[in-house]
């Protein structure tokens, strides 16, 4: 069963009273449970909604044609509240975003702490687990620094640190390498592919960047508000080699 | 210790928004401390006017208090309902006078056991004793405490009032109303002290030994002091004024609803002020934070969070503000205390309810005034506020 499966997405933004746009019209899709997945299309293509409604920072339109599914588990996450939305995202997903997004007041450790803390973990088991996240990505020494006084790269680990330390279920990340150069993108790859192949964290990635798609499982190509080509799952390819072999 | 380094993100916002609140929290402070001591004057003079009725010639209130003779004091023993009639002599201490805050020092003088121990109103001593039926004739005194301090005096030290030595035997612990300025001495010395002060012409028409300038009358048990109030006036006349409790509390009662009403004022304009500068403080705070919020609201912090965060950030600007106004107000009543010390003038009575409804207004403003901003910020879309610039 996959771990997130969508059908009939759609989504309308209304800029004004007369000029909307249709992101997304009428979507569907599946990330398997261990995968990685890249979501690529060129702007307005509708990948950053796809994702924003993957992530449930977004719901579904409800009523342009038949009826939105979002399946998170098996369990339709389509027409939840915003409370209970938001208590999933806190639970069950890890977020990271493209400008790195760390509150700027606290420390690494206090960021990836907050993390803990929306997820209802509190106190020395947060602070452990905070750490141990840091350690992950490489910054155990860094844990009492503010953003400001790491490199870009190093806040983006922070961020992706804060995204797994509540060991989700998913991650997601909107353009993750979009303000890094060459060197820090390979790293947080890098980081991302180690965490997907030794934890088996199911990873989905929005980009623009080629080299991002092809460190990945499957690539979704998307363009106007559709999905263009769902991709090959290299699992798929992989399994059906290994029954060859 | 998050709240305090988000306000120290931007400490000269913060530092006047603070300063805006913590000049009305003193204000608040210093006037409250003030009515406090106003009130603990009139509800002492309540307790003390309480269960009896105080004759006098003339209105008290056109100062000018003209000599009663103690044949007034026989023809108020007769009437019906009265327990005990006793002469009281009260004059100023200072022959200058001039104006003075709060109540004048005072020479008061009564007969040591005249009450017939009807008098409920007693003053706790600090030293010595109280004045007693073998002082009649003496020069001592017993003194209210802000004047022993002003005097320098000590059980024992003679001090002189009106130019004349008297010993003092006792010191009555501080009440914070107009006893504590006032010199106790026997009823003959104050008659002696009183003669002195009229012009010499008037003097050698006057036998010293006849003259108060009231009478205490207490009722007898069960008998109401109003319907008292109303024979005495029947059998006084219209040139006496009968004082009851009631009749106190009337007066004076103003007085308190005017301070309150100042210090309404005082609280209502600091709640606007203040409260509004805290909500542009913290909306503007919002709006810097717009992307902040979005990321927390994106990983999964509730609206409820949000709010709570940026409401108890409010609350910690409303409680710095009331503690920086309070230790200010506190520290100005101390000042003007001990300045005032000296030429007896107390005014301020900075209590602990004061300090704590200062604390507790400024906190709850501080409090109230996060809502609106948390309110927004709460609503914001967590994309759009993610993509804020």
């Amino acid at each position: 069963m996959a771990l997130l499966e969508g059908r009939n997405l759609r989504k309308t933004y209304r800029l004004s009273r007369r000029n909307t746009v249709e992101a997304l019209k009428g979507v569907e899709v599946s990330i398997e449970a261990g995968e990685m997945v890249a979501i690529m299309g060129p702007s307005g293509s509708g990948k950053s909604t796809l994702m924003h409604i993957l992530g449930l920072l977004h719901a579904p339109d409800p009523n342009h044609g038949p009826a939105p599914e979002l399946l998170l588990g098996g369990e339709n996450v389509a027409s939840l509240s915003d409370n209970a939305r938001t208590k999933i995202r806190a639970r069950r997903m890890g977020f990271v975003f493209q400008d790195f997004n760390l509150v700027p007041t606290l420390t690494a450790a206090e960021n990836v702490m907050l993390a803990c803390e929306y997820a209802g973990i509190k106190g020395k088991q947060a602070k452990v687990a905070a750490v141990e996240a840091l350690g992950l990505v490489g910054l155990a020494d860094r844990a009492d620094h503010k953003p400001s006084e790491l490199s870009g790269g190093e806040q983006q680990r922070v961020a992706i640190a804060r995204a797994l330390v509540n060991k989700p279920e998913i991650i997601l990340a909107d353009e993750p390498t979009g303000n890094l150069d060459s060197d820090r993108s390979a790293e947080v790859l890098a980081l991302f592919r180690q965490f997907n192949r030794e934890q088996g964290q199911t990873i989905v990635l929005v980009t623009h960047d080629s080299e991002v798609g092809d460190a990945c499982d499957r690539v979704i190509r998307m363009r106007d508000g559709r999905i263009r080509d769902q991709g090959h799952r290299a699992v798929d390819q992989l399994a059906a080699g290994e029954a060859v072999a | 210790m998050r709240l305090v380094r988000d306000l120290g993100r931007r400490k000269l916002r913060s530092g006047l928004t603070i300063t805006g609140i913590a000049v009305g929290i003193m204000a608040l402070v210093v006037f409250g401390s003030m009515a406090n001591k106003m009130n603990a004057l009139i509800g002492g003079g309540s307790k003390y006017y309480a269960n009896k009725a105080v004759v006098s010639v003339g209105s008290m209130y056109s100062g000018n208090i003209q000599p009663l003779s103690l044949s007034d004091v026989k023809r108020v023993e007769g009437v019906e309902g009265v327990g005990a009639a006793m002469p009281t002599l009260d004059m100023m201490l200072s022959d200058t006078g001039g104006a003075t805050m709060g109540t004048p020092e005072m020479i008061t003088a009564d007969i040591p056991g005249g009450d017939k121990g009807y008098e409920t109103f007693k003053i706790d001593l600090a030293q010595g004793r109280t004045l007693a039926t073998a002082d009649a004739d003496s020069k001592v005194t017993v003194l209210g405490s802000d004047l022993a301090r002003k005097l320098n005096a000590n059980v024992g030290d003679t001090v002189t009032l009106r130019d004349e030595p008297f010993k003092v035997v006792g010191i009555y612990a501080p009440t914070l109303t107009a006893p504590d300025k006032d010199a106790y001495v026997p009823l003959a010395a104050a008659q002696e002290l009183f003669v002195k002060s009229l012009p010499p012409l008037i003097q050698a028409n006057i036998n010293p030994s006849v003259i108060a300038t009231g009478i205490v009358v207490y009722p007898k048990a069960g008998v109401d002091p109003e319907v008292l109030k109303t024979r005495l006036e029947a059998m006084l006349g219209k040139d006496y004024t009968v004082m009851t409790g009631k009749d106190f509390d009337a007066m004076l009662g103003s007085f308190s609803a005017i301070f309150s009403m100042v210090l309404t004022g005082i609280a209502m304009l600091s709640l606007l002020v203040g409260g509004l500068s805290t909500i542009n403080t913290m909306a503007m705070s919002v709006a810097e934070r717009t992307r902040e919020i979005g990321i927390k609201r994106a990983i999964g912090a509730s609206r409820w969070r949000i709010r709570r965060e940026i409401v108890l950030e409010s609350a910690m600007i409303g409680l710095i503000a009331g503690l920086i106004g309070l230790g200010i107000g506190a520290a100005m009543t101390m000042l003007f205390n001990d300045l005032g010390r000296a030429s007896g003038n107390v005014l301020f009575d900075l209590t602990l309810g004061t300090a704590l409804t200062a604390i507790g207004f400024s906190t709850g403003l501080g409090a109230v005034a996060g809502f609106v901003p948390a309110w927004g910020a709460s609503r914001l879309d967590p994309v759009t506020a993610l993509r804020y610039e």
